[in-house]
């Protein structure tokens, strides 16, 4: 194979259902090779984007450029998407041999070529055996991998997958995360995935987009994503946070119903009302002397190597704080005051 | 849901309905069609022989069918396209379509027949317009063609043809044509190798429903097709109502019978061959 990524740019999309919003002046720069995900709850507008991108469905507004050209006027294969949809959209009364060689039919090339061309792409989603079976006769997974060789047997310059793993359980999903991590590598494919699985988005992406009513929230790096959240919206999507509200006095203390919590390390905003985001590793469990907010442990759930607690402060709000097993077990019901592990930087978001 | 054993008293007032009213008189019609001679007194197979070796009878019989298979694909080239553009309509659209698709089964076929006598008359709507633009002198015979009974019974059993196609095309994820077109398929191309072969169940169940209708439709065929066209149900009634021949007339309805189940069975093992192709 010898394809080569390419940048992919879009410059204000917008889109429009009616007098709903789907797409809200959305640009991202996409670079060659690049494995991106749009991430989102449903309805963000992230899987009308990745149609827009397919050519599939025509923007009210802004561009969408491949390799430095504009492609709005053309439709998916002249644009070079290809696209696995998230039920795999396997024709059902085609052999999976007469499935992959649709696009190249379609293209009008030659019968011994396109045996070629299918043979090869079954190898390399590894179902070089199944040549002659129906859809039906093949596990999701297979269907899944039958469905990427349909769709990079076009050579396509973009490679765009919806809800790719949603359909597996969750073995296969891990197995099939790697297999196509492994093919966007080999193929050196630039790939857009749209998903509303966090950890998928962050396991597998380079970067990631988080979007939320039709608006990019976030766009970067996995880390930052998780790390330095941009907006509230991203920090309570992604990961588990507590969200606590108050004013935030100038010594560095959030001041709210809740009580008094030392802000620490993090940095000094303009006094007034703020909301913090706390990831559960972020608090600890503090002794009566030090500053924190009190409260009564309402559930203990052990996982493993961690312990979660649900907290519930004074005046009703619910905080999920993690430690480590082993140290002092604590059960439901018992009095305790919670304070900022030392060092730690949380979000704070003006409110 | 589990079947459970105790259910089957459900079926009993259906069963009793068609044991009664369909099973009964269709084994009374084989009996009496088993006797010889009008009153009934001499039991034999001659009237099936009279029918099979005489070249009028048959002449109905060919006649009936192929009037039932022109009428069956009449109906198909206009209904598939219906139930397509049905499918692609905008909601407000599809409420408008649905309804013109089901009218003509809440009127009566006789009205609707009548409709048809009243367009294709000598003084009828056809003629009457062929006749102002000044292309015919005097009046073409239209009605009590062969033609006439066609056209009349592809549109009354037009529903039948629509109503399955729209089922079948609305079964078919709409991602596989999206996938098509994704591919670099035309229109054209994802229509014949994607649409038409899935919705190939509905599209045949359509045509069995439009052809059993079509070679038993009394009413139609008389009105439409006048003394001069013998067809099959007609004949039956001439012969059991007026020549008082009812072995005969049973033999006929025996032999129609035999001939509809015989295509509807080579159908049905068709459909259910393609069925399996698209449900897996």
């Amino acid at each position: 194979m010898t394809t080569r990524g390419v940048a992919l740019e879009l410059d204000r999309i917008s889109h429009r259902f009616g007098h709903t919003v789907a797409v809200d002046g959305v640009s991202l720069r996409i670079e060659p090779g690049e494995i991106v995900a749009l991430l989102g709850p449903s309805g963000c507008g992230k899987t009308t984007l990745l149609r827009i991108v397919s050519g599939l469905l025509r923007q009210s507004g802004g561009h969408v450029t491949v390799d430095g050209d504009i492609v709005d006027d053309l439709p998916p294969n002249e644009r070079g998407a290809g696209i696995v949809f998230q039920n795999y959209a396997l024709f059902p009364h085609m052999t999976v041999e007469a499935n992959v060689g649709y696009g190249l039919r379609a293209r009008g090339i030659a019968r011994a070529e396109i045996a070629k061309t299918v043979e090869r792409m079954l190898a390399l989603v590894r179902m070089g055996g199944f040549a002659r079976r129906m859809p039906r006769q093949l596990s999701g997974g297979q269907q899944q991998r039958v469905a990427l060789a349909r769709t990079l047997a076009v050579s396509p310059r973009v490679l765009l997958l919806d809800e790719p793993f949603g359909a597996l359980d969750k073995n296969l999903r891990l197995d099939m995360q790697i297999e196509v991590k492994r093919l966007q590598r080999e193929l050196d494919i630039t790939t857009i995935m749209v998903t509303h699985d966090q950890e998928e988005a962050l396991s597998l992406a380079d970067r990631v987009a988080v979007m939320n009513h039709g608006r990019v929230e976030q766009f970067g790096r996995p880390d930052d994503i998780y790390d330095r959240p941009a907006t509230l919206f991203v920090a309570t999507f992604v990961g588990t946070t507590s969200v606590l509200r108050g004013k935030l006095l100038e010594d560095g203390t959030l001041y709210g119903t809740a009580g008094r919590l030392p802000l620490g390390a993090t940095a000094r905003r303009p006094t007034g009302p703020i909301v913090v985001a706390v990831r559960p590793e972020h608090f600890r469990f503090v002794g009566d002397v030090e500053p924190g907010l009190d409260g009564r442990i309402e559930l203990v759930l052990p996982l493993g190597p961690l312990v979660v607690y649900d907290v519930v402060a004074s005046d009703g709000t619910t905080l999920k704080v993690t430690s480590p097993r082993g140290a002092a077990a604590r059960m439901p019901g018992d009095r305790v005051r919670v304070a900022l592990a030392p060092g730690t930087v949380v979000p704070v978001f003006e409110a | 849901m589990k079947r459970r054993g105790g259910d089957w008293p459900l079926v009993l007032p259906l069963a009793l309905f068609f044991a009664v009213f369909v099973f009964a008189p269709l084994a009374l019609l084989g009996a009496v069609s088993l006797y010889s001679d009008a009153t009934l007194s001499r039991l034999g197979v001659a009237q099936y022989v009279k029918f099979l070796t005489d070249g009028f009878n048959l002449g109905v019989l060919g006649q009936t069918l192929w009037l039932g298979l022109l009428a069956t694909i009449l109906a198909l080239v206009i209904g598939y396209p219906l139930a397509y553009m049905y499918m692609v309509a905008p909601v407000a659209l599809q409420r408008v379509l649905m309804l013109v698709i089901v009218l003509p089964l809440l009127t009566s076929a006789v009205v609707r027949t009548f409709a048809w006598v009243v367009i294709l008359g000598r003084q009828g709507i056809v003629n009457g317009l062929l006749a102002a633009i000044g292309l015919i002198d005097a009046p073409v015979r239209l009605l009590y063609t062969p033609w006439a009974v066609v056209v009349a019974l592809a549109q009354i059993q037009l529903p039948l043809m629509a109503l399955p196609v729209i089922t079948a095309l609305g079964n078919i994820d709409p991602n596989l044509r999206h996938a098509s077109y994704a591919l670099g398929a035309g229109r054209w191309r994802t229509f014949f190798a994607i649409t038409l072969p899935l919705s190939a169940p509905g599209l045949l169940a359509g045509c069995l429903l439009v052809y059993a209708g079509s070679v038993s439709a009394f009413v139609t065929q008389t009105l439409v097709g006048g003394g001069q066209l013998m067809l099959m149900p007609q004949y039956m009634f001439q012969q059991a109502i007026q020549a008082n021949n009812y072995p005969f007339a049973a033999a006929v309805a025996m032999i129609l019978l035999v001939a509809v189940l015989a295509i509807v069975i080579v159908v049905n093992i068709v459909t259910r061959k393609t069925q399996a192709l698209v449900h897996g």
